[in-house]
């Protein structure tokens, strides 16, 4: 079944025309990503996906469910969730409050009044598996100021997970590490995302190449391919649309 | 124990002791005005709910308070019969209400607009008011008739006794503030936070933020109509000026300089306020020009309010710095 | 027929003394991003002020000149030892600045003046009506529409072809611009809010004759800019003129029909306004 699928999907700001007919299919438990040269339409894509602007023309389709137009939080909640490239966390909370907002909206008890949350075991309990799972357990005390930018990102990738979606979309989820910390980001993120319907957006062609299933390339606001990372390297219209990158080959930006 | 862990419990406890005992401590001249203190303390807290920790500043609060107080005038003077507990529950339910009704409205826009609109509503309260002289005799005003109490076991209690009101009123403030504080330990309450942190997160982490804004603006304004009927019952007598703009920028007044950032701060303001009108009215009828100096030099220099001097200052400056190690 | 002429000049009028007070508003909230509350107490100063001068000199035009100059000057200090220092602490710190300062004005001018209302008298040469619209309309009001009509041109004439102007435009409509400004950027920011606090006592001095000088004037025209600037955009000159003109006749027709509660008519327009468009009719979209 199609985790998610978009339609024809147009976008103009004002006159200015961002994207244009989209479409895409992205299959249940599939790891897909989305690259393309600055300015092509990515993040407009993306936050077009998760509901943040609403498309011109076109149809999103959640798992079946059409999502077009439909407000940031429902998407959130009907099981799509997101990191951001520019770090979006809860500044002055620590890190295991940070997470703990997630899962209690996970938890659906974000109107809940008749439980006390220091003494819900349940939301404790599951704070601390994403803590573990992403290995911050040690720092949850700490605020998420007080972090290094290295944890901060880890942060960023605990609360997209944090709310058991069923795709995840990730935002350029390792920019600004060094390689030895993308290449052990990278491990984390295949691992917790086994099994759910993964979104990158990635500039870092070696994290495209060994992480993606299957890649998109955009171009000027259109997709100029989308198959296997084979297909996409030998392709010359992305060679030429990267105008003399090496598409593959090691380094990205 | 350390030093400091003594004091700070021990300190509390007198603290509570003294508030409750106070009609029996403290000249029949001062129980006047700690009533009046606790209707501002509860109106304050429910202000600071909104300001403190929803990140929403309402200048024209005013209007659930205003409400409140209105509702349960008409109620002590239509419906004389009624049981005061009765009364006090319209009073937080017109309060509710008219937070729903201006803030279905106001809260979908944030910031700026959010503030000044609702002052504009609570203006057009005021018009209301104002102008409907056949309900509420316009600015001349409702007199309120303080009715008995039933206790069983304590028979009829009058109201017009001094020591009698204090109690109710304490009674239903402390009811209030700890309804406030008990809501910010819900997970209800860990969402308005969240949401002041970082609203587009919380956005995507699926909250609505709108119904949960809406949510605390309605409990802010239950309360403040809590506060009005209070504050009905202890003016005894309810006019345009329990809805008005003087008595919206009172609330924002005495709880920026008591401190927005802990829940004790619009408490120590209002307590604050009541005691510099009391001292500086005694020098000068200008006391409101004085105090808001005061507020502004707070808003300039002390960002945590005169609670955040209370709280480390004094205590470091009485204990030395080791008790706090 | 006459009567919804009279009422529409009525409206014209007051719209026009709106205008006057709400563009130093939009302007500075368009260039500072701070909605400046104490912009209405300038407002209120201009018109007593006006009314002190006048008693002390009997003259009217002595106090058309003093009173904006004094004003501006209060709005400078205001700007440069309290609205800049508080910007660094993001918007609500000083938004609470400028209303403390709103307040204090307020408290300041009932303790100096007293909590009655006080009369200014028209000048002499403006006193009585001329015929018009088949009736007779008072001159002041005449004046008044003239003075801001004047007002009106040379603010346009200010912000199109002077350099200064063009820089205030340019930082409306793009914050970013105000960087790009370096060290020119404070001092424009500074003469803005003189120059927008000189209007809205200019404002204020000509509105006293005819809405005379009371404590809570400044509030009242506070509510009624707020309202105008909203509809019209926040930063937007023209739809502040717009919505002024709009408000004035609201104000007007809504005295004629509903008299007891006349603001429901703007308050329902500002309502149906922000429902539809919540960045108003000429403001930038989000």
């Amino acid at each position: 079944m199609s985790a998610l699928t978009l339609e024809h999907i147009y976008k103009d700001f004002s006159g200015l025309q961002v994207l244009t007919d989209i479409s895409l299919e992205v299959e249940e438990g599939e790891r897909h990503a989305i690259i393309g040269p600055n300015g092509a339409g990515k993040s407009t894509l993306f936050n077009l996906i998760t509901g943040q602007y609403k498309p011109s023309q076109g149809t999103i389709r959640l798992m079946g469910r059409d999502i077009t137009g439909r407000s940031v939080h429902k998407i959130a909640r009907m099981g799509l969730s997101r990191s951001f490239q520019v770090i979006n966390n809860f500044p002055k909370m620590t890190v295991f409050e940070n997470v703990q907002n997630a899962i209690v909206s996970r938890c659906n008890k974000r109107f809940n009044i008749a439980s006390f949350l220091d003494r819900s075991a349940k939301i404790h309990q599951h704070t601390e598996e994403i803590l573990h799972s992403v290995g911050m357990m040690e720092a949850k005390d700490m605020t998420a100021t007080e972090l290094s930018y290295g944890w901060q990102r880890k942060l960023e990738l605990a609360l997209a997970l944090a709310l058991d979606p069923v795709i995840v979309m990730l935002d350029e989820p390792m920019a600004g590490l060094d390689v030895e910390e993308t290449r052990g980001f990278m491990e984390l993120i295949r691992s917790l995302t086994h099994g759910k319907t993964l979104v990158v957006v990635e500039h870092d062609m070696d994290v495209v190449f060994s992480l993606a299933d299957r890649i998109t390339v955009l171009s000027y606001g259109g997709i100029l391919i989308t198959g296997s990372p084979e297909e996409v390297r030998a392709s010359e219209a992305v060679k030429n649309a990267y105008l003399g990158r090496n598409a593959g080959a090691a380094g990205g930006k | 124990m350390t030093r400091f862990h003594i004091f700070r419990h021990g300190w509390k406890v007198l603290g509570a002791a003294f508030v409750i005992f106070l009609p029996l401590i403290v000249p029949e001249m001062k129980v006047h005005m700690a009533t009046e203190v606790l209707v501002y303390c509860l109106f304050a807290v429910s202000f600071n709910l909104l300001l403190g920790y929803a990140g929403l500043l309402p200048f024209g609060f005013a209007a659930m308070f205003g409400v409140g107080a209105y509702a349960a005038a008409l109620m002590f003077n239509h419906l004389g019969g009624a049981p005061l507990v009765v009364v006090m529950v319209v009073a937080a339910a017109s309060g509710l209400v008219s937070a729903l009704m201006i803030g279905a409205f106001c809260v979908r826009l944030g910031g700026t607009y959010f503030a000044l609109l609702t002052l504009a509503f609570q203006m057009f309260f005021y018009a209301v008011a104002l102008k409907w002289r056949s309900v509420t005799n316009g600015d001349d005003g409702i007199p309120v008739m303080r009715p008995e109490l039933y206790l069983p076991g304590f028979g009829n209690l009058s109201l017009m006794n001094i020591h009698n009101l204090y109690w109710v009123t304490l009674f239903f403030v402390v009811l209030g503030i700890l309804a406030a504080y008990l809501f910010l330990k819900t997970p209800l309450g860990n969402a308005v936070v969240c949401m002041r942190e970082n609203e587009e997160r919380a956005a995507f982490l699926g909250y609505n933020t709108y119904l949960t804004k809406l949510t605390v603006f309605s409990f802010a304004g239950l309360l403040a109509g809590l506060a009005g009927a209070l504050y009905a019952l202890f003016q005894e007598f309810v006019a345009t000026t329990a809805i008005d703009a003087n008595m919206s920028f009172a609330v924002v007044l005495m709880t920026i300089v008591g401190g927005t950032g802990r829940f004790s701060g619009p408490i120590v303001g209002a307590v604050f306020f009541m005691l510099f009108q009391d001292w500086i009215s005694d020098i000068t009828d200008h006391w409101w020009l004085y105090f808001g100096i005061l507020f502004i030099v707070v808003v300039m220099y002390l960002e945590g309010g005169v609670s955040s001097l209370l709280n480390t200052s004094l205590i470091k400056r009485l204990l030395g710095r080791k008790a706090l190690e | 027929m006459e009567i919804y002429a009279m009422m529409a000049t009525h409206g014209l009028v007051y719209g026009m003394l709106l205008f006057m007070v709400a563009s130093g508003l939009t302007l500075v909230f368009g260039m500072m991003g701070v909605l400046n509350l104490a912009h209405a107490s300038f407002y209120m100063l201009g018109a007593y002020v006006a009314y002190s001068i006048t008693v002390a000199t009997n003259s009217f035009w002595l106090s058309l000149v003093i009173s904006p100059l004094v004003v501006a000057i209060i709005g400078i200090i205001i700007e440069r030892f309290f609205l800049r220092k508080a910007h660094s602490r993001g918007h609500v710190a000083e938004l609470l600045v400028t209303f403390g300062f709103f307040y204090i004005l307020g408290e300041l001018v009932r303790m100096i003046w007293g909590s009655n209302p006080l009369p200014v008298e028209i000048p002499a040469v403006f006193q009585g009506e001329i015929p018009l619209f088949g009736g007779t309309y008072p001159v002041y009001r005449l004046f008044i529409l003239f003075f801001s009509g004047i007002i009106l041109l040379g603010l346009a004439l200010i912000l199109m072809k002077t350099r200064v102007g063009i820089l205030m435009r340019a930082a409306v409509s793009d914050a970013e611009m105000v960087d790009v400004l370096g060290t020119n950027a404070p001092r424009l920011f500074m003469g803005v809010f003189a120059g927008g606090a000189a209007l809205a006592a200019l404002a204020g001095v000509i509105a006293a004759p005819f809405l005379s000088v009371y404590p809570s004037m400044g509030l009242d025209v506070l509510l009624d800019c707020f309202v105008v600037i909203v509809i019209g955009g926040f930063g937007s000159l023209f739809g502040a003129l717009i919505s002024a003109i709009l408000i004035g006749e609201l104000h007007s027709f809504g005295i004629l029909w509903v008299p007891r509660l006349a603001m429901i008519f703007q308050f329902l327009f500002m309502a149906v306004i922000l429902v539809l468009r919540p960045t108003g009719l000429m403001g930038e979209k989000e």
